[in-house]
């Protein structure tokens, strides 16, 4: 264990943590989007930036990314200093900028002081902040179905080729952890879409109900021998299940022991 | 051929040596970058051509060889004829002929391929003479334009690999490391790390194994440094790797050459094999246990891949893209193990080191900035090209000396240093002595080596537009502050030469660029606002013009400029008319000429061609 | 010391204060539709099964998770989902055969019973001991034989 002061606070911690699930775990709101705990540390959208130094530093201070930057004994962390709050502000105006109509980026935004973006609008902006966190996601389930092209401005998010890809199972990972929504999937008739393919979601054999792609069931048995019949029955229909065979049970030796 | 041991070394070298004076007459035909660009390739065919046919007298096909840069780039393509040095400038193909029969055969030196004196036109024979080369002091580029680009046995003969053995069979790693720390040698990649401290905490780490790259992704437009030193003598890189390898313990070594050098692929290539032939590199160099595979590892093109951590992601085979490192890369570089990285030319300078010892190479530039480094100089300076001069070396003496002035005798305005990261240095920087500190202290920095000089003909806006456009376009994109801040500063820059800004647009770029400087991921980001940060400190005026009066005092910027004809000057010669390509210049022969402003669209071709300067820019 | 949560459906009165003392507990609101364990009819008169994790000894749900959020507390015994490390694939909930490791659709959430860390509160508040939470006693196949020749 080290100890740091955050904020004028003693904090204690293991050395090597990240910074930043240090603060989580303080409780102090430090906003970070392209950060998600299945993968590894980006560095990205820059706005965890916190500012640290140490007593024999002579003053001298560095910014750094708490999502990255790891704890070290006698660390002096500032997270919302003014010149933090000046930086973060100045990234959220380039986020305003660039996702005008997200409303995960506005809120925030406003939240440090920039209502409206100072600069120029990128023109027909959709709300992806690039922060590739659908990407790395993607990746770490072991499918990298969709990657980043291109580089700098221009730089996008795509299945292969532009077209449906083909490693995609349907999970809606990517979906699901993008931070400003911008991912669309639909879910109708038993039929899932997304990146512009079509899957067949597995329809509850008891009641009906739609749980997963039949796709990514097909996944999960091969790549962690599951059964494929665990994914027949959807979880409401197992509780009863489950309740049912153990009442059959209970009375089955209540009769025994009568 | 496998050399077994130091002595055998010495004794091959003596060969060579011999076998080297037995050609009392050398012919140098320059092949680097810029000559063979000019047609040095075909030159060279016609020395060939001539000797296949005919027997010149004390002369051998062995002692025509195709050197690396020489250096004089703006006078390409170079023939050197050594020992005396002789210096023949702008050689075609067609004065072969006459160099083999006069000047090797009958000792004549042919006064119209010499170069000429800028100040008093008068010819100069030896190139020693030649101030452009008098003042320069050569380390890294210690061979090149001397041997033939690829010849290990030349490189032998001049004393290669003599460093290596020393350092493998006399010293320990320890004692490298020292020697290189006592030389004071500085990442001259830029960065102007200090190699041996970076090497002692490589060697140090107890993580294994330990790896070396030598990053030769130089990037910089208009900087060939390192490429000239991997074309042209690329056993001085393999020497250096070797013997930072042994310092280190590593055992396995990359060079990244970027794509746009398949040359340096070639002759890297070439120079491996040969040393692996020799026994110099491979398993138990010249007998000793130590053992170094070195790989070739092609970049894909990306600027950014210059940055060391994203140069090591793309060795291992992912995306180039920087991490950001706060675990050092030397100890957690490729694939996560200890790694040294050091750029061309600082390996180019280790053999040296070793050889010389630590001492002598502190002894040359400045307390801090040890060592010499290498230019390349271009832009509107006369005699573009290849130099290297000793730290601590002023701007003057380099553009005004070496580079020989402004081209046409314009007035300087700037010089730029560093690359699209670095920044601009205006007149009364000049005297400032080049090293890593006082650059960086002036607003610019090092950087790999780049030196673009300007007259008052360049508008910083314009320039400080292109490097942003640049860094816009080379930008990996992973971090926001880079993506989208240059982004914005590159529009905002394009609103103040298109005279669409005002002051608050300037206060507003100064603000953006703290955020980018500070919040950017790897130093492409961090210093990308530079080219615009040190021409607005140096040449505020000039924004201010762009804005306030919407005029481009340089008379570049083409929304805010006009051509038109002075008539008391033009005496229609027709020549604009010809070369206006989008027909604007109507006119008579012998009558002055009318520019339509209308179609014009401000290239600027008429100014070029006019020979009156009847042309005038509002 | 791992704890194991037992159920005795014999005990339940169906009287669903587990319920209640998991969804105060686990949740802001308490609302017992966001529970991890639900007190269900057994198919005979007066007959409940409390249905929560059985914190399988090869559990479907970690091994469903790709990104490795379930893992297993040594501490405890208890099978615990990092809520910061789920992407929400509902994998789980697909795989488990018991259908314990549940949506939470007001926080469109994925949850599942942790032990509360080794005190579960659904046993403590149980008035007829139907849930109880001891050091678990480990049967093997061995054992089962011995005791069976």
């Amino acid at each position: 264990m080290i100890s740091m002061t955050i904020n004028g606070k003693v904090v204690k911690a293991e050395k090597g943590e990240m910074l930043l699930k240090v603060t989580r775990r303080e409780g102090i709101d430090i906003p970070a989007l392209c950060h998600h705990d299945a993968v590894e540390p980006f560095g990205g959208c820059r706005l965890c930036m916190v500012e640290i130094t140490k007593a024999d530093w002579d003053g001298w201070k560095n910014y750094v990314t708490a999502c990255l930057y790891p704890a070290e004994d006698g660390l002096i962390i500032q997270t919302h200093s003014a010149k933090v709050n000046e930086l973060r502000k100045g990234v959220l105006d380039l986020l305003a900028a660039r996702c005008p109509n997200s409303p995960e980026i506005r809120e925030l935004a406003a939240e440090y002081g920039v209502p409206q973006t100072t600069l120029e609008e990128v023109p027909d902006a959709d709300n992806c902040i690039m922060c590739g966190l659908c990407t790395r996601v993607c990746e770490r389930l072991g499918f990298k179905a969709i990657s980043t092209v291109g580089r700098g401005h221009s730089k996008q998010v795509a299945p292969p080729l532009n077209e449906a890809p083909p490693d995609c199972v349907g999970c809606i990972s990517c979906a699901q952890v993008c931070p400003t929504n911008v991912i669309p999937y639909k879910d109708i008739n038993g039929k899932r879409t997304i990146w512009e393919k079509q899957f067949e979601l597995i329809a509850c054999k008891e009641c009906g109900k739609h749980t997963i792609t039949t796709d990514f069931a097909d996944a999960l048995c091969e790549r962690r021998a599951i059964p494929r019949d665990y994914f027949d029955v959807c979880d409401d229909c197992r509780r009863k299940e489950l309740s049912l065979k153990m009442g059959s049970i209970v009375a089955w030796s209540r009769e025994g022991t009568s | 051929m496998r050399i077994e041991n130091a002595g055998q070394l010495e004794q091959y070298r003596r060969e060579c040596q011999a076998r080297l004076d037995k050609q009392t007459r050398r012919l140098l035909v320059c092949c680097g970058p810029g000559c063979l660009a000019n047609g040095s390739q075909a030159v060279s065919d016609a020395f060939k051509k001539v000797l296949r046919n005919r027997k010149i007298k004390g002369f051998k096909v062995e002692a025509l060889k195709e050197t690396g840069c020489h250096g004089f780039c703006e006078q390409g393509p170079l023939v050197v004829i050594e020992p005396e040095g002789i210096f023949y400038t702008r050689v075609k193909p067609a004065h072969a002929e006459k160099i083999l029969e006069e000047t090797i055969a009958k000792n004549k030196v042919i006064d119209k391929l010499l170069f000429r004196d800028h100040n008093n036109g008068q010819p100069i024979t030896c190139y020693r003479d030649i101030p452009f080369y008098s003042r320069q002091q050569r380390i890294a580029l210690r061979n090149i334009g001397q041997i033939n680009q690829c010849d290990i046995d030349e490189y032998i003969a001049t004393g290669g690999y003599s460093g290596m053995a020393k350092a493998l069979t006399q010293m320990t790693p320890k004692q490298v490391i020292d020697e290189v720390t006592a030389s004071g040698l500085r990442g001259r990649g830029g960065g102007g790390f200090p190699a041996g401290r970076k090497w002692k905490t490589a060697a140090s780490a107890e993580d294994t194994p330990h790896y070396v790259i030598c990053n030769g992704d130089e990037g910089d437009p208009g900087a060939f440094m390192d490429r000239a030193i991997m074309e042209g003598d690329p056993h001085s890189v393999i020497e250096g790797m070797i013997i930072a390898a042994y310092a280190v313990g590593a055992h396995e070594g990359y060079i990244y050459v970027r794509e746009e050098y398949p040359l340096a692929v070639v002759n890297l290539q070439k120079a491996i094999e040969q040393a692996t032939e020799y026994g110099l590199l491979g398993e138990n160099i010249i007998g000793t246990d130590f053992t170094l595979e070195l790989n070739i590892s092609r970049g894909g093109g990306a600027f950014v891949c210059g940055e060391s951590s994203a140069l090591m992601r793309s060795v291992a085979g992912e995306v180039g893209e920087p991490r950001a490192k706060y675990v050092r890369s030397v100890l957690k570089g490729l694939y996560d193990k200890p790694t040294v990285l050091n750029n061309v030319e600082s390996y180019a300078c280790v053999p040296a080191i070793i050889d010389k010892g630590g001492k002598w190479f502190a002894s040359i530039g400045t307390k801090k900035s040890t060592g010499t480094k290498a230019f390349s100089l271009v832009g509107k300076v006369r005699n573009t090209g290849l130099i290297e001069v000793p730290m601590g070396t002023t701007l003057r003496e380099i553009i005004y000396d070496i580079g020989g002035g402004i081209q046409n005798d314009r007035p300087f305005k700037a010089v730029q240093t560093g690359g699209p990261s670095g920044g601009c240095l205006p007149e009364a920087k000049l005297d400032l002595p080049v090293d890593f500190d006082t650059l960086t202290e002036a607003g610019s920095m090092m950087g790999s080596g780049g030196m673009i000089v300007l007259d008052d003909q360049t508008c910083v806006v314009d320039l400080a537009k292109y490097f942003l456009a640049f860094l816009v376009d080379e930008s990996c994109g992973k971090c926001v502050p880079c993506r989208e801040g240059l982004h914005q500063l590159y529009g905002m820059a394009v609103a103040v030469s298109e005279g669409r800004a005002t002051e608050e647009t300037l206060e507003k770029m100064e603000r953006l660029s703290e955020v980018v400087a500070v919040g950017s991921l790897c130093g492409l980001g961090k210093s990308g606002p530079n080219p615009f940060l040190s021409t607005v400190k140096y040449f505020r005026d000039e924004y201010l013009a762009h804005i306030n009066d919407k005029k481009c005092p340089a008379g570049v910027c083409r929304e805010l400029i006009r051509f038109e004809v002075i008539e008391d000057k033009c005496d229609g010669c027709m020549a604009c008319v010809a070369a206006c390509a989008s027909n604007a210049i109507t006119g008579q022969k012998k009558e002055p000429h009318v520019i339509d402003q209308e179609l014009c669209n401000k290239c600027g071709a008429c100014r070029t061609v006019c020979r009156r300067d009847a042309i005038l820019v509002l | 010391m791992k704890q194991r949560l037992y159920v005795k459906p014999e005990l339940c009165t169906g009287c669903r204060t587990c319920e209640l003392a998991c969804s105060f507990t686990n949740t802001v609101d308490g609302k017992p539709r966001r529970s991890r364990i639900y007190p269900l009819p057994a198919g005979y008169p007066d007959m409940y099964v409390p249905v929560v994790c059985l914190h399988c000894d090869d559990p479907a749900c970690a091994k469903s998770c790709l990104v490795d959020a379930i893992t297993r507390n040594e501490e405890t015994g208890g099978m615990e989902l990092d809520q910061d490390k789920c992407v929400r694939c509902m994998a789980c909930i697909a795989a488990c055969p018991f259908g314990c490791a549940l949506l939470d659709t007001q926080y469109d959430q994925v949850v599942k019973c942790d032990l509360c860390g080794g005190d579960p509160v659904c046993a403590r508040f149980c008035p007829t001991k139907a849930l109880e939470c001891r050091p678990a006693v480990l049967t093997t196949r061995k054992k089962l034989a011995g005791s069976s020749s």
